[in-house]
């Protein structure tokens, strides 16, 4: 009895000992891939895009719901929308950003003192305007808001939610 | 032409943006909790509230990304913001998936909340019928039991007052149930004795297989106005108009059977005796004109029979013959008298009487006679009953004649009971003969007043003799009837109605 669990120990330790050999020697570690720079960038465009269609698909729901005929959740759907148009912007300008140069960027003196060269073209205004996305977040957030800041108060007086279905 | 534009605005607005954006994310994720709050089992704010927070990150991400970024740059670290930033950007770059996949849970949660909604209503409606019920229940109680109260002591009432038998079999023909009237008419005093001497089967006399009856019952559904004969307690033979029909359980097959019966006995009885009535009168026509002109030509026959007789010695043959003439002639003529007699068309004399007194004379009689051959006669006389209108002779005639046939149906000895009685509601004085005797077979008890229709072998009988009574009752507007059990007796039954002048005599 005693002998055949010691047997089956030393199975267990020669397993592991093979396992740590093998981590240990990564001259042929053919299956790691490396992710070079432009990847993150792809996944964070991606990310945006996923973002995108998962709002569109939330308004499309809102709307075959009927929810939207309420205050609340109309002010939800704008809130989406403005989301929405954050995210193509915030896409378009990291597509422009990567296909921008150094020389294009004034960067003596201090960080808000730095400027952006037209040289660019249409891409340098567009990039420009971009660059102030928070004017389609803020609002977007605050549709948020207001949209939850109503059904918290209907909710006060009757079921908010149930007044819609 | 603009060569380059400040970035300042932009950082400014950037700057400025991301400290908002985390402000109202949080001001979001507090309505959201705010929101739960009121209903914490409802999904869908449970769901804002994720959403809520899942965006907060996001913004507190970005916002602090952003700011960290133009503070390092203008604190001149613009190589740990380098460092940074890849960080940075991937937890942004997880934020918006993490908002965007919440975000596609909501039509599952959407559905469950509806369902939790349906649920609850449906929930809150059975409840509150639970409560009314609970409330009400004991009242609802009361009037469904008092309705079924009433519609059971509705149908009660019409199936115990019903005059008519109304009764319930199982498949085997054992009652059931039965009503007051049946068990009166089959003499049971309860329906326990009922049930647990007799099926209906057993009661059924005619039709002769009542079995079949049933299994035919079974077939067609229902039989109706199926007139049977049925024997009660006292062995006593009843006529029903028997209705049946078939009680089906839940799965349809024949449970048992309902039944209405209507007793027609006394509608039979009194039918027959019409048609017996009938019968007798026309016979008596018939007898009356034969007798009528039998009658002169045999008064001839005996009148100058006489004469030569006067003239004729007496040890000649020719007076001998005579003789027989005279004798046989007389016999015509008693038959002939008796003929009118049950035509009614015999001279009567009517006087006061007492029936009792009519009685003893013929009893005394036969008396002697009857004891030497073994046949006691015990008599019940009602001393109350009021004196009769009515021929003494004629009416002695009946009761010699029914006390000669009850002796004639004792095999060696046997008792006569005789009985009279005054019926004050009716009016009437009845005599009943009560024999122990054979009994009369009932093919052919109709027969028995039916002229010159006898049992006794020829020559001991004319079979005149209850005919003659039957018309001597009838003259006296009087009814007999006779009821027997072979094997055990007959009884014969007079009614006269009391009648104690002539002028109230409708004749």
């Amino acid at each position: 009895m005693t002998n055949t669990i010691r047997q089956k120990n030393y199975k267990v330790v020669k397993a592991l000992l093979l396992t740590l050999v093998l981590f240990c020697s990564p001259k042929s570690a053919w299956a790691l891939q490396t992710h070079p720079a432009p990847e993150g960038l792809y996944a964070h465009m991606l990310a945006h895009l996923f973002f995108i269609a998962t709002l569109a698909i939330f308004i499309y729901w809102l709307q075959t719901t009927g929810l939207v005929r309420g205050k609340g959740w109309r002010l939800i759907q704008i809130s989406c929308l403005m989301f929405i148009l954050w995210n193509l912007d915030t896409f378009t300008v990291h597509w422009i950003e990567y296909t921008m140069t150094r020389d294009m960027f004034i960067t003596t003196g201090l960080d808000w003192s730095h400027r952006l060269s037209m040289n660019g073209g249409w891409r340098s205004w567009l990039y420009y305007f971009g660059k102030f996305d928070h004017l389609l977040c803020v609002p977007a957030m605050l549709f948020l808001l207001f949209g939850l800041r109503d059904l918290y108060r209907q909710a006060g007086t009757t079921e908010g939610l149930s007044q819609h279905d | 032409m603009i060569s380059s534009l400040p970035l300042f605005p932009v950082w400014f607005v950037d700057v400025l943006g991301s400290a908002i954006m985390i402000i109202i994310s949080f001001v979001c994720v507090r309505y959201a909790q705010l929101l739960r709050r009121t209903d914490r089992d409802n999904v869908i704010w449970t769901y804002l509230l994720w959403l809520s927070l899942a965006l907060a990150l996001f913004s507190v991400s970005r916002s602090v990304g952003h700011i960290a970024k133009h503070l390092l740059l203008l604190a001149g670290h613009s190589d740990v913001w380098v460092a940074l930033r890849p960080f940075s950007g991937s937890i942004n770059s997880l934020t918006f998936v993490i908002a965007g996949s919440i975000t596609l849970f909501f039509q599952r949660v959407h559905r469950i909340n509806l369902q939790i909604l349906n649920d609850k209503r449906a929930i809150e409606k059975a409840s509150e019928e639970l409560i009314w019920l609970n409330r009400n229940l004991e009242e609802i109680v009361r009037q469904r039991t008092e309705e079924l109260s009433k519609s059971e002591e509705k149908y009660r009432r019409i199936f115990e007052g019903s005059m008519d038998i109304i009764m319930i079999l199982d498949l085997q023909g054992r009652f059931l149930d039965i009503n007051q009237a049946g068990l009166s008419i089959l003499g049971y005093p309860s329906r326990d004795e009922l049930t647990a001497n007799a099926t209906f089967a057993d009661l059924i006399v005619e039709p002769p297989n009542p079995h079949q009856l049933m299994e035919e019952v079974a077939l067609a559904g229902f039989c109706k106005d199926l007139e049977c004969r049925v024997r009660n307690r006292d062995e006593e033979i009843r006529t029903w108009l028997l209705s049946l029909t078939v009680s089906r359980k839940t799965d349809g097959k024949v449970g048992g059977f309902e039944g209405i019966a209507k007793d027609i006995t006394h509608r039979k009885k009194m039918e027959q005796q019409l048609l017996q009535a009938d019968r007798l009168a026309s016979l008596g026509e018939l007898s009356a004109g034969v007798a009528h002109e039998v009658n002169n030509p045999l008064g001839m026959i005996l009148g100058y029979t006489q004469l030569l007789l006067r003239n004729e010695p007496e040890n000649t043959q020719d007076f001998q013959d005579l003789k027989i003439i005279e004798k046989h002639a007389r016999n015509c003529k008693t038959i002939v008298e008796d003929l009118l007699n049950f035509a009614r068309n015999a001279e009567t004399k009517k006087g006061a009487l007492q029936v009792n007194d009519l009685l003893r004379e013929v009893i005394s009689v036969v008396e002697h006679q009857f004891k030497l051959d073994n046949v006691i006669i015990e008599t019940s006389l009602d001393s109350s009953i009021p004196a009769l209108y009515a021929d003494g002779e004629k009416l002695k005639q009946v009761f010699m004649n029914l006390l000669m046939n009850a002796k004639q149906a004792m095999e060696g000895q046997g008792q006569i009971r005789i009985t009279t009685d005054h019926d004050s509601s009716r009016n009437e004085v009845a005599v009943v003969v009560q024999d122990t005797g054979a009994g009369i077979p009932a093919e052919i008890i109709k027969k028995i007043f039916d002229p010159f229709f006898t049992t006794k072998p020829t020559g001991e009988g004319t079979g005149l003799g209850l005919s003659v009574s039957y018309g001597i009752i009838k003259d006296h507007h009087g009814e007999i009837e006779v009821q027997s059990t072979p094997g055990k007796g007959s009884t014969f039954t007079i009614t006269f109605p009391v009648t104690l002048d002539e002028q109230k005599d409708p004749c």
